[in-house]
């Protein structure tokens, strides 16, 4: 799946009429003197020479199945791997009281020993919560951004986080549950709803990406002074517990978000392959990728609804954190150098970025507990205007 | 409606809505003992009430629409853009921000404190976003403005919510500013801010005939003898201090400053912004104060702050001119 390419004949040029039909390979070689037809790409498929970029690699596990992957997403694939286990080892070693590595690997393979309590009930939980968050809030970024390309949208701009906060505030005004902790399902219900909302404002004759943006923004606002009057009429402890909510935290989060998320997120895993071949034509400019065959609208659809979907969930976890899901596949481009959003990258840099934000958020200031998302949002927003100042080629 | 009638039913809706919010409220006030009230020294709990409580409200809510409303008019015009508004760009969150940081270095409490500070904040916040969206390709166009605005109100907030998660008594202090609202202001809170609501009402006034010759394009105007970056800067500076101080006085109030425009632009026939500016301060006065008093009205005893009715009722007129044609570049 990486580099948005998945089972299926190498396609050798983007000029390609039609993507080319899975074809056995029994058409005989033509002799050399002869150049391929360009009209038949799946001929061309079987000579090495042509592959799209001398950074490919081409696996053919059997005749009728090819992958076409590339060295450099590969190795950046590894690399954050690496990064993100050693960085999930030191979070496991760090804080309050330091656990020596070795305690900790005997504590997590079940031996007695007098960290039980640190390291399995509180630190261990809450990095696989922080690196699930992270890789679907990665996952979601890359695929909003692909279908409005536009590096500056993102689940929290077309109103995934206000419509999930709305949600769970309505939620404990009318009484129907006690804590905000308690609502993942109400949450993932408002951000969906949210971003339904907020589609089908924005549609008319077709989707423009620009409309799709101003119009999320607008609902966020709405949605957010619905908040606002529940910080206003609820009590003092009532309006901080919401607040902190609000915020995104993982501080004392884990299996419980854990696990629904992670289902998730195995459920998403054959969409996301889908996903994986369905963006690349849709780095393109939409009359390009229409000619090429394409159904925009629709895959553009699928393309909202998978990210949204993953976004929503990952807030109903953790809260509304910010700015992951917009800096994580734009780090993560610029990594593997790919013209395409790079999924599995995205999501892992997403995990990298959240496990290492939380590590932050737990030991910068000791006693004291800054809120992920306020971190990531300080972080992350300098990034963005950053973006926009910088007026490059992918300006809106 | 003929459009003659514009002006003077705008002026009688501003009227009845200052009576009504005179009027209405846990304490309904009957309007003969309005009048009393205000002209004679009466000291019955009429009087009193209308006097010390509603009085205050309803200046504020007359300015605060007002300054709104202009500053709307002049940045739509300013940045030719259907979608400038005070809220999207960024300004309340940067007013929040200086708030926040008063509540907690001690520096101010009470409404009367924060004044200085909000208005400083909503500055600093105009100057980046503008200086922000203005860079790069394409100048300040609509959706770099609103992403601007969105990303430095994001940064600002997580800097805020590090104070407020951190300290409950800033929260405490903070939440009730934060929602915008006419209640609770005393006497003096329009007496402050009124330098700054005339200079800056002369500063956009003053370049009324600019703003009219920005809407044909810099080339345009240029030709036709106005001095463009002036009439830019001029009118900018004079909406940010109007936006500034309403914020200042009756906390973040979205959507006033972008939808009064389109409607007072709809009503004039002649004349532009000269028209336009004045009728903007009408209409955005009466909107105000309308939504300060439904918000009484609908959850009594308790109140809807007119923040929040505001952000309700302007969100379907931004979709509306959104998906109209044209209003996306």
């Amino acid at each position: 799946m990486e580099g948005a390419k998945g089972a299926g004949p190498a396609r050798p040029t983007a000029a390609a009429p039609e993507p080319a039909p899975a074809r056995p390979d029994s058409t005989p070689a033509r002799p050399d003197s002869e150049p391929p037809a360009p009209a038949h790409p799946a001929r061309a498929a079987g000579r090495p020479a042509l592959l799209p970029s001398p950074h490919s690699l081409l696996l053919r596990p059997s005749p009728g199945l090819s992958l076409l992957l590339n060295r450099r997403s590969l190795g950046v694939a590894a690399v954050l791997v690496v990064g993100l286990a050693a960085l999930m080892a030191l979070a496991a070693c760090v804080g309050q009281t330091f656990v020596a590595p070795g305690a900790v690997w005997r504590t997590v393979r079940g031996e007695s020993t007098p960290y039980d309590l640190v390291v399995n009930e509180l630190r261990v939980p809450r990095i696989v919560l922080g690196a699930l968050v992270g890789a679907a809030l990665g996952l979601a970024g890359a695929l909003v951004q692909t279908v409005t390309r536009n590096p500056l949208a993102s689940p929290d701009v077309i109103g995934v986080g206000h419509g999930a906060a709305a949600a769970t505030v309505l939620a404990l005004a009318t009484g129907a549950v006690a804590s905000p902790g308690a609502v993942p399902p109400v949450a993932v219900a408002g951000g969906l709803a949210a971003a339904a909302l907020v589609y089908v404002l924005a549609w008319r004759h077709g989707m423009r990406p620009s409309r799709f943006v101003l119009t999320g923004v607008g609902v966020g606002v709405a949605l957010s002074a619905v908040v606002q009057l529940y910080l206003t009429d609820s009590e003092l402890a009532a309006a901080e517990q919401v607040k902190l909510w609000l915020t995104g935290s993982l501080n004392g989060r884990g299996w419980e978000q854990a696990g629904p998320l992670a289902v998730v997120l195995l459920l998403a895993l054959p969409a996301l392959v889908w996903a994986g071949r369905a963006a690349g034509p849709l780095g393109l400019d939409p009359e390009t990728a229409a000619a090429l065959g394409v159904r925009v609208d629709r895959t553009r659809l699928g393309l909202t609804v998978l990210g949204v979907v993953l976004a929503a969930t990952a807030t109903g976890a953790a809260g509304p954190i910010g700015f992951v899901a917009l800096t994580a596949p734009q780090l993560a481009r610029r990594l593997t150098r790919t013209p395409q959003l790079p999924l599995v990258c995205s999501a892992l840099t997403g995990a990298v970025v959240l496990v290492g934000a939380d590590l932050a958020a737990r030991t910068l200031v000791p006693p004291l507990e800054v809120p992920v998302g306020a971190l990531t949002s300080l972080v992350g927003g300098p990034y963005l205007l950053w973006l926009l100042g910088r007026g490059g080629r992918r300006q809106v | 409606m003929s459009r003659r009638l514009a002006w003077p039913l705008a002026v009688l809706a501003v009227a009845v809505a200052a009576l009504l919010s005179l009027a209405v409220g846990t304490r309904a006030v009957p309007p003969a003992a309005v009048l009393d009230a205000l002209l004679h020294d009466g000291s019955s709990p009429d009087a009193l009430v209308v006097r010390s409580l509603r009085l205050p409200r309803t200046e504020v809510g007359l300015t605060a629409g007002a300054a709104l409303g202009v500053a709307g008019a002049a940045l739509q015009a300013v940045t030719r853009n259907p979608l400038a508004d005070p809220g999207i760009l960024g300004l309340s969150q940067g007013a929040a921000a200086g708030v926040v940081l008063a509540i907690a270095l001690g520096l101010a409490s009470g409404f009367a404190g924060y004044v200085w500070y909000a208005f400083a904040g909503a500055v600093v916040a105009a100057c980046l976003v503008y200086g922000i969206a203005a860079r790069g390709r394409g100048g300040a166009s609509p959706v770099k403005l609103a992403l601007a605005g969105t990303a430095l109100s994001a940064m600002t907030a997580g800097g805020t919510t590090v104070v407020l998660t951190s300290s409950s008594a800033t929260l405490d202090q903070f939440r009730f500013w934060q929602v915008g609202a006419l209640s609770g202001r005393d006497a003096g809170t329009v007496g402050r801010m009124l330098p700054f609501l005339l200079a800056g009402a002369v500063l956009v006034l003053a370049c009324a005939r600019g703003l009219d010759a920005l809407a044909l394009g810099d080339e345009t105007a240029r030709a036709l003898g106005h001095r463009v970056a002036l009439v830019r800067v001029t009118a900018a500076s004079g909406a940010t201090l109007l936006t500034a101080a309403a914020v200042a006085a009756a906390g973040p109030i979205a959507f006033v400053g972008l939808a009064v425009p389109h409607l007072a632009r709809r009503l004039v026939t002649s004349g532009g912004y000269r028209a336009v500016l004045p009728l903007s301060a009408l209409l955005g006065a009466g909107l105000l104060l309308a939504a300060d008093v439904v918000g009484r009205v609908v959850r009594a005893p308790a109140e809807v702050p007119a923040g929040v009715m505001t952000a309700l009722v302007g969100v379907p007129v931004l979709v509306v001119l959104v998906r109209r044609k044209g209003a996306v570049s």
